[in-house]
């Protein structure tokens, strides 16, 4: 009965660190901090899921969001200065429409919450099993697949890739309708500064 | 043919393995008695942290020895015979060395960063198989746990050259970060052929599923390719030579831990170390057995001789073999440019990857191994 009061207090602290964790997050001045409240919170959730018998979804939470996500987050502050700024207030009728938007998501997910029957499983299955279960449900094509979801995933991130390679790109190889031009104006200017004549865009190779 | 089969098999079934982990042992006591549960709890933890410095302690004598014989010179011999208590020293002076703060720095990020990035390697010391009684905990998603824990030691670097408040450390940490998380891609790729191959991640699984053969070769030239990106890719993982621009001494002081001293210091340097052991003993557990015995199809008596060795045994030594490996990497190679390092990742080693994957998963949907599954 210990171990069964010990299991119970872990779960607890663990849960009242996610939300500590999460609330500050979201109120920390300074972005580089928020982003580590954002790691921890989201590891810690992770541990939430292994007390519960989840060990695959764990591992996914913390190679997908704190492996992934966090880290590009933690560049991202890195690359731009942006951690020196603060940002501006926003209007007050922006801050109401958030407001507004928030109180209504959290309605929503309350309503979510309190309709969905939670089953309780006692001996939940063990995670080797699992894992093959979520990955012939993935490839499944009747209804008890997941095969078009899984497929909508993989063009959704193919687009992603497309699309962040075209806005790195620099500059415009000819006869390419697929490019946003990159910083070719800039240089433009700057030649032209130099009084190397008039740069089209386009005149450079790669 | 069939005679050779049958003999490999009997051969195979001469020594069945039972293993069973400290975690095992722990969750069996429960009912009997809290105290032993406690017990194995307090063993596993006092077990990880001596094993963590006297491997930190035990590598760094080797790395000098080994680089000192390479250039011909003699290494540490002053200190205790064979110089072998120079790192007990090293050590002792860096633990009483004052543990600077610069004033402009983030001080509580400057002083969590050495912990995040020695948290990756306590965990995965916690997690390997040193020998079928000898480890503490085995997951079923052991695989995927260990791909995804190396983010903390990503973070653990960032946030190191970020809170420094120093260009140098900054420019390594993004160095580091950069090819960190680019390389990773690699690795993971080729632990998803010995996922594919044994057809589960626990990492026990894996050893018990190379009673037959190595992976290395059990699985055509797959295995062995695998092998090699895996090699490669967790050597940039480590940030060690030919990959180790993010500490570029010539161009960034020391990267990002360039504002460290002390204890601090030493901590980033023990990650180092220790995870280039958990590298090398991950190799030796995916592709070359961990602590399975070397067989030999239908030799029993050869067979026979190799299981009175232990397997104890068998682990340190493989995992030795590719400790040197990496070590000799150092010696042989010259450093990458940043432009050659991303070249080497996105156009070699990520398109071979994905295609020793594609044959790999033909190999095992056909079931085409060259050894006969112990099915």
């Amino acid at each position: 009965m210990i171990a069964d009061a010990v299991y119970t207090v872990m779960f607890y602290g663990f849960s009242a660190a996610v939300v500590i964790l999460a609330l500050a997050a979201v109120n920390m001045r300074q972005l580089l901090r928020a982003a580590l409240a954002l790691m921890g919170m989201l590891a810690l959730s992770a541990a939430l899921y292994i007390m519960l018998r989840a060990e695959f979804l764990a591992g996914v939470q913390i190679l997908v969001y704190v492996g992934g996500i966090v880290v590009l987050i933690v560049f991202a502050i890195m690359l731009t200065r942006s951690s020196e700024l603060l940002e501006d207030l926003p209007r007050t009728s922006t801050r109401w429409y958030g407001g507004v938007a928030s109180i209504l998501f959290m309605l929503v997910a309350c309503g979510a919450l309190c309709m969905t029957p939670f089953p309780v499983q006692s001996n939940a299955e063990p995670a080797g099993d699992e894992i093959r279960k979520i990955g012939l449900a993935l490839l499944e094509q009747g209804s008890s697949g997941y095969l078009l979801p899984f497929e909508l995933i993989s063009l959704l991130l193919l687009v992603a890739v497309i699309g962040g390679t075209v806005i790195a790109r620099k500059t415009r190889p000819r006869n390419q309708p697929f490019t946003t031009g990159g910083d070719l104006h800039g240089e433009a200017i700057v030649q032209a500064a130099r009084g190397q004549g008039d740069v089209t865009p386009g005149d450079r190779h790669s | 043919m069939q005679f050779v089969h049958t003999m490999a098999a009997a051969a195979a079934t001469n020594t069945t393995w039972t293993p069973q982990t400290l975690a095992d042992r722990a969750v069996d006591s429960v009912p009997h008695s809290l105290w032993l549960t406690a017990g194995y709890f307090l063993l596993a933890v006092v077990g990880v942290a001596a094993l963590l410095s006297f491997l930190g302690m035990a590598l760094i004598y080797i790395e000098r020895k080994i680089a000192a014989h390479f250039q011909c010179r003699l290494g540490p011999t002053r200190v205790g015979p064979f110089g072998l208590l120079q790192t007990l020293a090293d050590t002792l002076k860096l633990v009483f060395k004052e543990d600077f703060v610069p004033p402009k720095a983030d001080r509580s990020l400057h002083m969590l960063a050495p912990f995040l990035a020695l948290l990756v390697p306590v965990v995965l010391l916690a997690l390997i198989p040193y020998s079928p009684n000898v480890q503490v905990a085995d997951l079923n998603i052991g695989i995927l746990f260990i791909t995804a824990i190396g983010g903390f030691g990503v973070m653990g670097i960032l946030i190191a050259g970020w809170s420094s408040n120093n260009k140098w450390s900054m420019i390594g940490a993004m160095r580091a970060g950069a090819q960190i998380i680019s390389y990773e891609l690699s690795a993971t790729l080729a632990l998803l052929v010995v996922v594919l191959f044994s057809g589960t991640m626990s990492l026990t699984g894996i050893v018990l599923s190379q009673q037959e053969g190595w992976w290395i070769w059990r699985g055509h030239a797959a295995g062995f390719v695998a092998f090699l990106i895996y090699l490669v890719a967790s050597t940039a993982d480590l940030n060690r030579t030919p990959f180790d621009i993010p500490e570029g001494e010539s161009e960034l002081t020391a990267g990002f831990h360039t504002e460290y001293s002390g204890l601090r210091f030493a901590f980033f340097f023990l990650a180092e170390f220790i995870n280039m052991f958990t590298v090398s003993a991950l190799t030796a557990t995916l592709f070359l057995g961990g602590w399975m015995p070397f067989h030999v199809g239908d030799w029993t008596g050869f067979n026979a001789a190799m299981d009175t060795i232990p397997p104890g045994i068998w682990f340190l030594a493989k995992t030795t073999a590719v400790i040197f490996v990496i070590m000799w990497f150092r010696w042989t190679f010259p450093r990458l440019r940043v432009d050659q390092l991303m070249h080497l990742e996105w156009k070699v080693l990520l398109p071979l990857g994905f295609a020793n994957l594609f044959v790999a998963a033909v190999v095992v949907l056909t079931e085409l191994y060259p050894f006969p599954l112990g099915k």
